[in-house]
């Protein structure tokens, strides 16, 4: 018996079994695969004996070729989830890591430990506005249209 | 639109308990509790979904969508740690 199959397929009612050995995949996978289809199958998962059994209809009618394609679809969705899984544990660490950086980047908060603390967090010193620079214009941008052309 | 003739007012589902979360299949419930009526209980590794006064006028297959809802939720549950 191979590690998954399908056990029936009948296009007149669009129908469709798969089974695979419980400890193909972990139960995640099955879960994620079977997301990928909820918007065009109505998919059933089970259990019988060491298998997971997943009943998949069509919403549209499939032929048997239609039925054979989604059958592999969704083996291959298994596998793409699979490796998701892992890698997603892989870098588990990595991804909290970056994850915290940008949160506490976002509320100004990275200090790098010994660093002197000179900002009080605000990008604008309210006091002297000036002082930041921002109202410098040495291009003359800010200067009002009316006041360059005079004579139009 | 039309109601389809002979169509079934009741249904019953069963879900394995190793595969669906009983909290999700309530949500399903409560989000179809338009179109049909639900009763869960659990029977051996199965939660038995007993659907009634399923609305003839609603198009699509109600208890079909309610299982792939049921599927959804838990799924999503599960990605967020509550399984």
């Amino acid at each position: 018996m191979t590690h998954t199959q399908i056990e029936t397929l009948d296009a007149p009612t669009s129908t469709l079994t798969l089974s695979l050995d419980l400890g193909l995949y972990p139960r995640e996978v099955l879960y994620a695969a079977a997301y990928v289809f909820l918007d065009r199958a109505y998919v059933l998962l089970d259990r019988s004996g060491g298998r997971f059994v997943v009943h998949v209809r069509g919403k549209q009618h499939l032929d048997d070729a239609a039925l054979r394609a989604m059958a592999g679809e969704f083996e291959n969705e298994l596998l793409a989830q699979a490796l998701r899984l892992k890698v997603v544990r892989a870098n588990q660490k990595i991804i909290e890591q970056v994850t915290t950086l940008a949160i506490a980047g976002a509320a100004g908060a990275i200090t790098e430990p010994g660093d002197e603390a000179t900002d009080d967090g605000l990008l604008i010193d309210m006091d002297d506005p000036a002082d930041d620079g921002f109202l410098d214009d040495p291009l003359h941008i800010a200067t009002p249209w009316e006041a360059k052309k005079k004579d139009a | 639109m039309m109601a389809a003739p002979n169509r079934p007012t009741a249904a019953t589902v069963k879900l394995h308990r190793g595969l669906y979360m009983q909290e999700a299949i309530k949500d399903a419930a409560t989000a179809f509790a338009d179109f049909a009526s639900f009763a869960v209980r659990c029977d051996g590794e199965h939660f038995v979904v007993d659907i009634g006064d399923l609305d003839g006028d609603v198009e699509g297959d109600v208890v079909a969508e309610f299982c792939n809802f049921a599927l959804a939720n838990t799924a999503i549950r599960t990605k967020s740690g509550e399984a």
